[in-house]
């Protein structure tokens, strides 16, 4: 209840954001979709506990079928980005009857593999994508008049975006899918006789993490205007999406955003020191987080809140 | 007027061994049946194959006249089976309460809903005043509640205890017998696998004995545990019955 | 007999690349086999042997073959180091908190590269770069043939390490039965870092002989990863004549994938055929493995 508000409280200062640092934006868009993919990821891979290394791929549908349909046949942004959500639900409801029998690490080195064979598709399939040649956006629809190029509307757009995506997932966790999804995380067996069928309730997060990822990679697409396989279909950019969520917190509605949070800035404030080497903090926090503090940082703070409030009630 | 559950031939293989060769049982609704026998005699197998987990080799489970044969185990769940696992399994980051919401979510979309569900089966098991706690930190009597409170807020029409009793302190275990008694009066029906004597002479209507995965004795308790046959499997194990 | 000839010399080639990819596959499975760790590192330890070569080179003008023999002690060290470090405070934790150390590990090597060596391309020139030997009328580069000689020696010297000596002895006592191990005496925590250092070493190896072919960049790791996953998974996870037998699948799917299907899907077959076993037979083409998946 208290984080609701301040997390309401968060949307609001950041609606004025572009206002004050009107010259800070592009960071702050990267953060926004960032943290939006790093909670769309951990609805499968924190709710549901199946970790996947290959969420690029859904960031990679989710632009090209925006890119590729308004280039082409000139569609509405919004319709391209609606076909990209349908087209990944779709690719993660195959991907998940064939991989979800794999238990634990397999699934996770099953997801990098079957990413990795999309970014292959995405270069050698050039009469659809033009390949490692990479495709321009270079005119939209405009809705209402905005211009989407324009760094405030992508700045926005980003924010909705997040905003939805941070709010869907704290929706769910408190009702019924986000209960039976931490079921099946814990035991499958449990859920079973609590009448959970596992497999529906994995391909569901599946489904809902990878086209809400590929909404967050249409409005990527359209910021950077210009999308190549390599860079799109990226096994980095996979790792850092998991890392985000898992270094935040797994299974936590803000832990996510939190991780994206210090990530971003951390790599701001290391960017003089290690340029392009800046998944080196992604690399030393997950280290330390894996030794230290497993649950993430906010998982940790919620899993003593919960005993320490627990505590209290029983002591009067 | 069909019994609440029949098992018909059950066997159950795992690789050469037969774990559970042609077993038959049928139980009524507000029945307890109990199931007993010596270590490895193939108990929870036998309640793994009714429930689902177990794979059969022969037999048929019928629920309510219905076949249930072929369902997997969340489909037995739905139809009104209900289950407690031998080695407890709470879902360990959730509270008490949590953990009782998720089968109460079953039938019940809405989570006010579902909680009043939870609420009901968590004061039947005697934990709704560790409501707020996290699974992970209770005891052994109260995981055991905890699985019992699990199984009956699924509202099950058969529940199945497997060794529910087992390693509880004198106090404790009667307060569990005298759940399980209350739990019948509404119909249910329950089959228990029990290594304390005492809470099947007290609870079981009907009692079958299991060793190496044959029957070898049936009857009321009072019948089964005079029978020399019984005597004999149990005397090659050192489980006697009714010494824990 | 062109076309036969064309065959003779792509089964040659994915033999003997094949070869490197068993050496790789084999320091994975040996790590995974002991340890029970999925070891996201293991291409850029691969990367890190690749360096140690060209510095080795640079430096002191050696060729990488003896590089190696001179920087092996520093890269056991190194790996040695790591593991008591990092993976040995995880040894009860779930098989999760592991691969994601090591995938944190990998993140940091890659990127401590990235920093000492920078993004650009290095080779490293050697005088027989580019000479060949003719069988018949197969041409084979004399660098790929030296690799897989080389690959082949060190397997040779594990597996006779594993099987004929004391600490071989220990190390397959902890891979059966780690608690078992402990009661009769072997300090499985130790065995646990020599062979995490082993393992590893036996990456930087195939980093090694693969310099001359190849050139090095920081991120050539996680290509090699992901190859020592599809050789392991081939041939059984835990398995070392598994590995041997991966690698040589692996290799030849590539070279005859790249020259009879498509080129630019080379490194699909591999991905493809890993995801079919892992999927339909997951102990792996060759037979048994340790634990089912
Ligand atoms: N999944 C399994 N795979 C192989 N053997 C099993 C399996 N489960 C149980 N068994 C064997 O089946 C027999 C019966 O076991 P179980 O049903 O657990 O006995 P009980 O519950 O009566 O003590 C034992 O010999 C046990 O080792
Ligand atoms: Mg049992």
């Amino acid at each position: 209840m208290r984080s609701g508000i301040f997390l309401a409280g968060l949307f609001i200062a950041a609606l004025f954001y572009p206002l004050i640092f009107p010259n800070l934006l592009s960071i702050a868009i990267y953060f926004l979709l960032l943290a939006g993919w790093a909670t769309s990821w951990d609805i499968l891979g924190g709710w549901a506990g199946q970790v996947s290394l290959g969420h690029a791929a859904f960031v990679g549908v989710g632009s090209y079928a925006l890119a590729i349909l308004a280039g082409r046949y000139g569609i509405a942004p919004w319709w391209g980005a609606l076909a990209g959500m349908a087209l990944s639900a779709a690719l993660a409801w195959v991907w998940g009857l064939v991989t979800f029998r794999l238990r634990g690490p397999y699934f996770t080195l099953s997801t990098i593999a079957i990413a990795e064979i999309l970014r292959l598709v995405a270069i050698e399939e050039a009469w659809l994508t033009q390949g490692a040649e990479g495709i321009f956006i270079f005119s939209l629809k405009s809705p209402f008049g905005f211009d989407l190029f324009d760094r405030q509307v992508e700045y926005y757009t980003a924010l909705l975006y997040l905003a939805a995506v941070v709010g869907l997932v704290a929706w769910l966790a408190r009702g019924k899918l986000g209960y039976q999804m931490r079921a099946v995380r814990e035991d499958e067996n449990s859920s079973q006789a609590a009448g959970i069928d596992p497999t529906r309730i994995k391909l569901i997060a599946f489904m809902l993490s990878g086209a809400l990822t590929a909404l967050g990679g249409a409005i990527y697409g359209v910021y950077l205007s210009y999308l190549e396989p390599h860079d799109i279909f990226f096994l980095p950019l996979s790792v850092q999406i998991a890392l985000t969520a898992i270094i935040g917190g797994r299974g936590t509605p803000f832990g996510p955003l939190a991780g994206a949070f210090l990530l971003v800035v951390a790599a701001e404030v290391f960017r003089n020191a290690f340029a392009e080497a800046n998944l080196l903090i992604y690399g030393v926090l997950i280290v330390l987080v894996v030794i230290f503090l497993p649950r993430g940082l906010i998982g940790s703070w919620q899993h003593r809140a919960v005993r320490r409030r627990y505590a209290r009630s029983a002591r009067g | 007027m069909h019994a609440a559950l029949e098992a018909e031939g059950i066997v159950v293989q795992f690789g050469g061994l037969v774990a559970v060769n042609d077993i038959t049982l049928s139980l009524d609704e507000g029945e307890i049946f109990g199931l007993i026998g010596p270590n490895g005699a193939g108990k929870t197998t036998l309640f793994n194959a009714l429930t689902g987990y177990a794979p059969m080799r022969r037999g048929k489970v019928s629920l309510f006249g219905e076949d249930i044969t072929q369902l997997p185990a969340f489909v037995r769940a739905r139809l009104g089976i209900g289950r407690t696992f031998q080695i407890e399994r709470p879902f360990e980051e959730l509270t008490v309460l949590e953990n009782v919401l998720i089968p109460a979510f079953l039938h019940r979309a809405r989570r006010s809903d579902a909680e009043r569900v939870a609420w009901d089966a968590l004061e039947q098991a005697g934990i709704a005043d560790r409501a707020h706690q996290p699974s992970a930190d209770l005891n052994l009597a109260r995981r055991r509640r905890l699985e019992l409170a699990k199984a009956l807020s699924l509202k099950p029409k058969v529940l199945f205890l497997d060794e529910l009793m087992a390693g509880l302190n004198p106090p404790a275990l009667a307060e569990m017998i005298g759940f399980v008694r209350t739990l019948t009066k509404s119909g249910l029906a329950v089959l228990m696998v029990e290594h304390i004597m005492k809470a099947v002479v007290e609870l079981c209507d009907h009692v079958m004995v299991l060793a190496s995965g044959e029957r070898i004795a049936e009857g009321s308790p009072e019948q089964v545990t005079n029978d020399p046959k019984v005597i004999e499997a149990y005397l090659g194990d050192s489980d006697e019955p009714g010494d824990r | 007999m062109e076309t036969a000839v064309a065959l003779l010399q792509n089964i040659s080639g994915g033999i003997l690349i094949g070869g490197v990819y068993a050496l790789v596959g084999t320091g994975l499975s040996l790590i995974f086999g002991v340890m029970r760790v999925i070891n996201f590192a293991h291409g850029e330890f691969l990367a890190v042997g690749m360096y140690l070569a060209l510095v080795g080179h640079a430096a002191f003008g050696l060729e990488p073959y003896l590089a190696m023999l001179l920087v092996a002690p520093l890269g056991f060290f190194v790996a040695f180091s790591i593991e008591r470090l990092v993976l040995s405070r995880l040894v009860d934790s779930p098989e999760q908190s592991t691969l994601l150390a090591t995938l944190g590990l990998a993140l940091i090597l890659s990127n401590a590269l990235l920093l000492l060596f920078g993004a650009e391309p290095k080779t490293m020139y050697v005088s027989y770069a580019t000479a060949t030997v003719n069988l018949g009328r197969v041409t084979l580069s004399i660098p790929l043939l030296l690799a897989g000689f080389v690959a082949t020696m060190i397997i040779l010297a594990l597996y006779l390490f594993l099987t004929k000596t004391e600490p071989g002895r220990a190390v397959r006592a902890t891979a059966e039965n780690r608690l078992g191990a402990e009661l009769v005496g072997i300090n499985t925590l130790a065995v646990h870092s020599v062979v995490f250092g082993l393992g590893s070493l036996i990456a930087m190896a195939a980093g090694f002989v693969l310099m001359p072919l190849l050139f090095a960049i920081p991120t050539v790791g996680a290509g090699f990863t992901l190859k020592a996953f599809v050789v392991t998974v081939l041939g059984g996870m835990g398995s070392i004549s598994g590995a041997i037998g991966g690698g040589l699948v692996l290799g030849l799917a590539e070279v005859l994938g790249a020259s009879y299907l498509s080129t630019g899907y080379r490194d699909a077959y591999g991905l493809i055929a890993f995801l079919a076993v892992l999927l339909l037979r997951p102990e792996g083409l060759f037979g048994r493995t340790i634990k089912r998946v």
